[in-house]
């Protein structure tokens, strides 16, 4: 008995001793929170910015855009991650914005379509995608779309959680996620799948889902419907650039490609930072930083608009 | 340890007693607080609309201010209903056959299924049901019988839930059946009862309380079921016409939005109202299963 007791009190006292040095230990912590969409290149960032000051150190985790958002507001992170466009009543809570990278939605088709060399050819239009997408009706044939004789109805997928990427395709007709129409599947990876797997299913995904960053290819089973911008039903080569993750990324950088359905992806601050750690880390991830975007899958941003941002910081 | 520290016997005693009871009120009291949360978060919506119009319409666009929560409410109450129907036969049946005819290594074998299914993570139910149900459905079943669909339909949804709730209701049933006196089986047997009249009139009849709470068990778990729902129902927010049409239950309102939306004020709000419904629906239902449990143990 005695010696039980003498050893749950060394127990206690090494875990009280284990305690106190935790905290004394040096440096300072970062939260960092929010946006699924951001958190791989925010863990690269992280990972990088981490080598040149050690005695910084990160926590990123993602847990939903409006997560990251609260919880910076209630201080429990330092910076939220964010990937679809504020409502006004967000805008209105005194908060730093600070664009970091850009992305870009793609509309996608599958593979079995037996119409896929015509919709490669021909392209749709953007109001021929509004009705699509958002008017919910079911009778919508590829032959009507693409004049041919292929009569099969076009069936929409949408994400079913709420997720930036749907909110900046519905962006692009001047709607919410909620407007798009469609059977909703949870998250990027099972929408692909949805889409390749339905001959007559369109949907839609982030770049650096419908393409492989590092072989630069398309994934299996689904291919990009390209936008007929100039509604002269084919697609010019000044339209064409989705040949791979390159010629998409340099077409979304050079504006080629409407926004929306490009966005901004950003870091928020709750007030204007005055910590010099956060200060330095963001500064960091608008110049250094901004060479990692590209390898994530993600749209480096312009030089005018990262002076913009580092103008905000000063 | 009490002996050590001089406590004497009777102060340890009023401090476990005290523990005890302050452990049951704390149970009795959890269902009251998540209750009034649920219903503090959704006051700023409950300002902003009528009750009865939420209620009553489908119509869902929160960013618009249209709150309609009828077609969560259908999608949850009629994927609960198809599981329940999928499963509570056969559950039913299984356990009669397990616990009354089948050879003692069988029923050793399945209770061995039993808890490596109960043990199975609802995500993983999901992926199964993307994988096989829905391409099964979409592929096979539909066009057999004349029609289109995705194959992310209510009757997915209402298929991954009966195979999710099935440990659950057969172990239960299983001890039900079980627990039935051997004596009131020999006295029927002895008057000339077949062996399955006497399944049917005392075993059956003397389980009904205990059948009515495993297949009440049940359906709670399929009302409360949210990942493995979400990832086959197809989440459309309409009143589903047909079992192949999409449905879109109040958890997996919750589960898509939450995260992403929990900034926005109202809709946030509405989220917490959503949960608030969940919770008088199961409220409700436990209150009418636990009135029927009473009518019977009286007669």
């Amino acid at each position: 008995m005695r010696t039980k007791s003498l050893l749950s009190l060394l127990l206690i006292g090494s875990f009280a001793a284990g305690l106190v040095s935790c905290g004394s230990k040096k440096g300072k912590n970062v939260t960092i929170s929010g946006a699924f969409a951001l958190y791989p290149l925010g863990v690269k960032w992280t990972e990088q910015y981490k080598t040149k000051t050690p005695d910084l150190r990160f926590d990123v985790s993602a847990g939903g855009a409006g997560k990251g958002l609260t919880d910076v507001l209630a201080g429990a992170a330092d910076i939220a991650m964010f990937s679809r466009q504020l409502t006004p009543a967000e805008k209105e809570k005194g908060i730093w914005v600070f664009a970091v990278a850009k992305d870009a939605v793609l509309p996608t088709f599958s593979l079995n379509n037996p119409a896929a060399g015509l919709i490669r050819k021909k392209g749709l239009t953007k109001d021929q995608l509004k009705e699509i997408y958002l008017s919910g009706k079911n009778n919508i044939t590829w032959g009507a779309l693409l004049d041919t004789a292929y009569n099969s109805p076009v069936v929409v997928y949408t994400r079913s959680d709420a997720a930036g990427a749907a909110d900046t395709w519905a962006d692009y007709f001047g709607g919410k996620q909620e407007n798009i129409k469609g059977t909703g599947i949870y998250g990027d990876p099972g929408l692909a799948e949805a889409v390749g797997k339905d001959a007559n299913g369109v949907g839609f995904n982030n770049v650096a889902y419908v393409y492989d960053v590092t072989t630069s290819k398309k994934r299996p089973g689904i291919d990009v419907i390209p936008i007929d911008q100039n509604d002269n039903r084919q697609i010019d080569p000044g339209e064409d650039f989705y040949e791979n993750a390159d010629s998409i990324l340099q077409a979304i950088s050079d504006g080629r490609y409407p926004s929306p359905p490009a966005r901004d992806l950003y870091f928020i601050t709750k007030g204007k930072p005055t910590d010099p750690a956060i200060i330095g880390f963001l500064k960091w991830v608008l110049t250094d930083g901004q060479q990692y975007v590209k390898q994530a899958g993600y749209v480096p941003l312009t030089d005018e608009v990262i002076k913009a941002q580092l103008d905000k910081l000063n | 340890m009490a002996a050590l520290l001089g406590i004497s016997a009777k102060l340890t005693n009023r401090i476990s007693t005290a523990w005890l009871n302050f452990a049951v009120l704390f149970l009795i009291l959890l269902p009251l607080v998540i209750g009034v949360g649920l219903i503090v978060k959704s006051l700023p919506l409950l300002e902003e609309a009528p009750i009865g119009t939420m209620l009553s319409s489908s119509d869902w666009s929160p960013q618009q201010g249209h709150f309609g929560f009828f077609a969560f409410i259908m999608g949850s109450v009629w994927v609960t209903l198809l599981s329940f129907v999928l499963s509570a036969p056969v559950c039913l049946l299984a356990a009669i056959y397990l616990t009354e005819y089948s050879p003692g290594w069988l029923t050793q074998t399945m209770y061995f299924v039993i808890d490596v299914l109960a043990g199975i993570p609802s995500v993983v139910y999901g992926v199964w049901g993307v994988l096989v149900v829905v391409p099964l459905l979409a592929d096979y079943v539909a066009p057999a019988l004349g029609l289109s669909t995705t194959g992310y339909c209510l009757l997915s949804g209402g298929i991954v839930l009966a195979i999710m709730a099935v440990p659950y209701m057969l172990n239960m049933l299983m001890e039900v059946l079980r627990s039935v006196p051997i004596e009131l089986k020999e006295a029927s047997l002895s008057l000339g009862a077949t062996y399955w009249e006497t399944i049917k009139w005392i075993v059956l009849r003397k389980g009904l309380t205990g059948i009515i709470a495993a297949l009440s068990l049940g359906i709670s778990k399929a009302l409360g079921e949210t990942i493995a729902v979400l990832m086959v129902v197809g989440n459309v927010a309409k009143v589903p016409s047909s079992v192949f049409d999409a449905a879109y239950p109040l958890p997996a309102l919750i589960a898509n939005n939450y995260g992403d939306m929990m900034s926005v004020p109202l809709y946030d709000s509405a989220l917490m109202f959503a949960a608030l419904i969940l919770f008088v629906i199961i409220l409700l239902f436990n209150s009418i299963t636990n009135f029927f449990l009473y009518r019977i143990k009286e007669v």
